[in-house]
């Protein structure tokens, strides 16, 4: 089947429900659709329920890491299991293309989003966005009488020697968006770079599974920084540990967060009510309600007020979809080569 | 040496039927997925292809990886067969009070029923630059935590109870008679424990070798955590092809490189033992009191080596359990019930699930090892071997392996059963099953075939001889199955994190998931309590099944926590 014939199909199925969604508010239909969440299961759940309140339909849900839901989603092909895969860094989604796991969709909100926010085809779109922070143990800065770090070169300072928590790039999307800031604020010059990264590999003691993996470790000081994306670290920093979040001024990346139609979704109009709901306002607008520190992908939402004066003196770019795409997969090898394992 | 079974003219219908089943199972839930998986491997849009596994074994950083996964199980499953050794010498030789022993098994148990992360977590808490030990008591600073030492540290001490429970009732098996007499004939006691204790023990020294060795080869969890970036293993390189770069074929690949080494070992095993000849129960029950054959120094020795490791463990477990009580570690130490509150509403759901799935799991992992072990160590019939050897491969390969293949092999027809409860329970019996299994055979290798022989001479048919002679006699190694079983259904998760369904969720997937949220404190909870489960179930099963105790049978001390 080509692809215009499906999104003919995908259409021509959406439209009906266009109009039940306009006509059947509050109908009791005991709807309901399943979902694999990649979102840990304290920020998708209040998001679910909300989703109820609002449109009746139960989400039920299983929360997998990034890896371990693509996994499971490749290995169900034949016979899906979930409508929906929701939240996890975009790339997961780029991953799953190729594989043809997404029906394509395009929610009510997709012209609204700007074009790094959403796959052409509409194979998945954002419902947030989240940078890249420096996060350093407070202890360990007034110990070794450092401030926080404010340049990428600050990090090379001798007083991290293995002390630096940050993520694998093999495993976590955080890793990804962390080097290719590197090659972003190093001008894409590759060499200098990977010559940067060299420098650094001695302050870190472990480069960690997952992309939050450090957090716990630098909140305890049993690290005294790392490298992570803004939810976690402002989590731990909400957990009680003293942590300090800062950026460098050179600038750090951003990577956004999606949603996609699993291909052969078995409650299809219940599973793009749940796209149309996350990728507009009227979810993203409720981030701040429950204290989940993503930047909302929708231009028409606000930041929480606290995230928004932390971010507005920061410089922060997105990772260029069009350059990091091609090359990811030559530049992570060339990480593992020369800096995992030199 | 070994006397072979009389044949019998009759046609033994109980015999077939049984074998009969257990092949059809293993079929299809060992050898079927395993297929599915290699078939994945191989055929890449229905072409056969050799790229996949080329490009894995190609790569040098992977043969590193192997041989360092080699180096820690050899290291685990040496230093856990000795630290299980040591601990069986104490409980069935050092004259220790029953309190004491109870207390050691109580605190040997803990690391085999809490879930895999538990100890790992601990760990990094303790040790490291600001770790309660290193830093809290000893100050040192720039310690590392990861590496060799803590894997190899944290897995033998997961993982040295399997040794304990297999070499334990071995040792207590064994008619204090025979150490008796050689005592009485002048043997000093060292020649004793070195001429007879420990040439009898043999087999459940080489059974608890293996068994360690697999289940260090297979472990994921704590490399994960502890191996760090200097000490690359193969099931974490394998979970994190699959989980990280989306290559479940090279994942596979890496995972079967494993099932060569796993499979090695244990045949060399089944060799070496097989050719000694061990028989230390007769037809008479021996009901002496253990014979007082430990030289004193040695004594001592095993004494302060079971309280230095029983105190290790009490602490981490102490750690674990303040953890659950407080807002969060390390940040705010306030005492709070929280997190059994978050646990015991939102967490419900998977606390049933699992112990539905155990229930069923249980019983049927335990009649599984029992008949599978004693059929392989004591009958003869076509494919033996080769049946042993199958129902191993699901034991020493990779959980995360398994999972994968289970998940392949059973959502698409002929057999769906992705998203039921069937397929976690069929995870556990045939992974788990294994350990009755070898306990089983272990045991049998003790007992004297005249036994069997002198019933089947008096007429009765096989079925009435394994239950009426074999099945009382090798009852203790039924209470080890129905343990491990149910322990691993608690507490099991590389394989189940890939068969958990949105039906059917389970505590242990709960618990990574809190310690990736950084919520330490439910985490903590949910291992607190799958500790208290299994603790109570445990000692109902031992106190249950030493109610039906045959007369005769081995003095055999309960298994679990009795």
């Amino acid at each position: 089947m080509k692809l215009p014939d499906r999104l003919a199909r995908a259409l021509a199925r959406g439209l009906p429900l266009l109009v039940c969604v306009l006509f059947a508010a509050g109908s009791a239909c005991a709807a309901e659709l399943n979902a694999y969440s990649i979102w840990p299961e304290n920020w998708a759940r209040p998001m679910f329920e909300e989703f109820e309140k609002a449109t009746g339909i139960k989400v039920n849900f299983v929360r997998f890491s990034s890896g371990e839901a693509l996994a499971r989603l490749i290995a169900e092909k034949n016979n899906p299991r979930v409508d929906v895969l929701f939240g996890g860094p975009v790339e997961t989604f780029a991953a799953g293309i190729p594989e043809g796991l997404f029906e394509p969709y395009k929610p009510p909100s997709f012209p609204n989003l700007p074009a790094r926010f959403k796959q052409a085809d509409g194979q998945w779109i954002a419902i947030a966005d989240d940078p890249l922070v420096f996060m350093t143990n407070d202890k360990f800065l007034k110990e070794h009488n450092l401030k926080a770090p404010a340049s990428w070169n600050d990090l090379l300072d001798p007083a991290y020697k293995n002390m630096l928590q940050m993520a694998d790039a093999r495993t976590s999307g955080t890793a990804v968006t962390r080097i290719f800031s590197i090659l972003e604020v190093n001008g894409r010059d590759e060499n200098k770079a990977f010559a940067y990264m060299k420098k650094l590999r001695p302050n870190v003691q472990l480069y960690t599974k997952s992309g939050g993996g450090g957090t716990l470790p630098v909140g305890l000081g049993q690290a005294g920084g790392g490298i992570f994306f803004i939810v976690d670290a402002l989590d731990t920093k909400a957990k009680g540990y003293d942590v300090t979040v800062s950026f460098p001024s050179e600038g750090i990346g951003t990577a956004a967060e999606g949603i996609a139609l699993i291909k052969g979704a078995k409650n299809v109009s219940e599973a793009k009510k749940l796209i149309d709901w996350a990728s507009s306002p009227a979810m993203q607008g409720l981030f701040a309600k429950y204290k989940i520190n993503f930047v909302p992908a929708h231009p028409d939402v606000q930041s929480d007020p606290g995230l928004a004066a932390l971010l507005k003196s920061a410089k922060i770019f997105p990772i260029d979809a069009d350059y990091a795409g091609p090359n990811r997969k030559r530049i992570v090898d060339r990480w593992v080569a020369e800096i995992l394992n030199p | 040496m070994q006397r072979r079974a009389v044949a019998r003219p009759h046609a033994d219908r109980a015999l077939t039927v049984t074998v009969c089943v257990l092949w059809s199972l293993l079929a299809l839930f060992v050898l079927y997925p395993l297929v599915m998986l290699i078939a994945r491997i191989f055929v890449d849009h229905r072409a056969f292809t050799l790229a996949g596994p080329a490009r894995i074994l190609a790569d040098v950083h992977q043969w590193r990886a192997f041989a360092n996964s080699l180096l820690l199980a050899t290291l685990v499953a040496l230093l856990g067969t000795i630290l299980g050794f040591v601990f069986a010498l104490a409980a069935t030789r050092c004259r220790l009070k029953r309190a004491a022993i109870a207390a050691i098994d109580a605190a040997v148990l803990l690391p085999l029923v809490s879930p895999p992360f538990t100890l790992a977590i601990g760990y990094i808490f303790s040790f490291g630059p600001r770790g309660l030990i290193t830093y809290g008591l000893f100050g040192l600073k720039g310690v590392t935590v990861y590496g060799l030492w803590s894997t190899l540290s944290a897995e033998a001490l997961t993982y040295f109870p399997i040794a304990y429970l297999t070499l334990r009732p071995m040792l207590a098996a064994i008619d204090p008679n025979i150490e008796g007499m050689a005592l009485s004939l002048g043997a000093s006691r060292g020649r004793v424990f070195r001429t007879i204790t420990l040439p009898l023990c043999t087999p459940g020294l080489a059974n608890a070798f293996l068994l360690l060795f697999a289940a260090s080869l297979a472990d994921f969890a704590t490399p994960l955590i502890l191996a760090g970036n200097q000490f690359p293993v193969l099931p974490t390189q394998a979970y994190l092809q699959i989980t990280g770069l989306f290559d479940l074929r090279g994942g596979a690949v890496l995972s079967l490189m494993l099932l060569v080494p796993a499979l090695l070992v244990f045949v060399l095993q089944r060799h070496w033992v097989g050719r000694r000849f061990y028989v230390t129960v007769g037809g008479k029950g021996a009901g002496q009191t253990p014979s007082d054959t430990m030289p004193p120094a040695l004594r001592t020795l095993l004494i302060v080596v079971c309280i230095a490791v029983t105190m290790l463990i009490v602490y981490l477990y102490a750690l674990l359990l303040y953890a659950s009580l407080v807002v969060a570690l390390g940040a705010n130490h306030a005492f709070t019930l929280q997190h059994y509150r978050v646990i015991f509403t939102e967490g419900l759901k998977p606390i049933r699930d699992t112990l539905i799935i155990a229930a069923f799991a249980t019983p049927l992992g335990g009649l599984y090892g029992v008949v599978l072990g004693y059929l392989v160590a004591r009958r003869r019939f076509l494919g033996r071997q080769a049946m042993e050897i199958v129902s191993m491969i699901d034991y020493a390969l990779p959980g995360t392996i398994v999972g994968i293949a289970y998940l392949i092999a059973f959502n698409d027809p002929p057999l769906v059963l992705t998203g039921t409860a069937l397929i976690l329970v069929a995870c556990y019996v045939f992974r788990y099953g294994p350990t009755g299994i070898r306990a089983t055979v272990a045991l049998l290798q003790q007992i004297d075939r005249n036994l069997e022989e002198a019933s089947f001479g008096l007429g009765a048919r096989s079925g009435t001889t394994f239950r009426r002679i074999t099945l009382p006699l090798i009852l203790p190694a039924l209470l080890a199955g129905l343990g491990v079983v149910f322990i691993r259904s608690m507490t099991a998760i590389s394989a189940t994190i890939f068969l958990v369904s949105i039906g059917w969720s389970l505590i242990t997937v709960k618990i990574l998931e809190n310690i990736t949220e950084l919520a330490l404190g439910p985490a903590a909870a949910f291992s607190v309590l799958v500790v208290v489960i299994v603790f109570v179930v445990i000692g109902v099963i031992g106190r249950v099944l030493r109610l039906f105790r045959a007369q005769g049978a081995p003095r055999m001390a309960g298994l679990l926590g009795t």
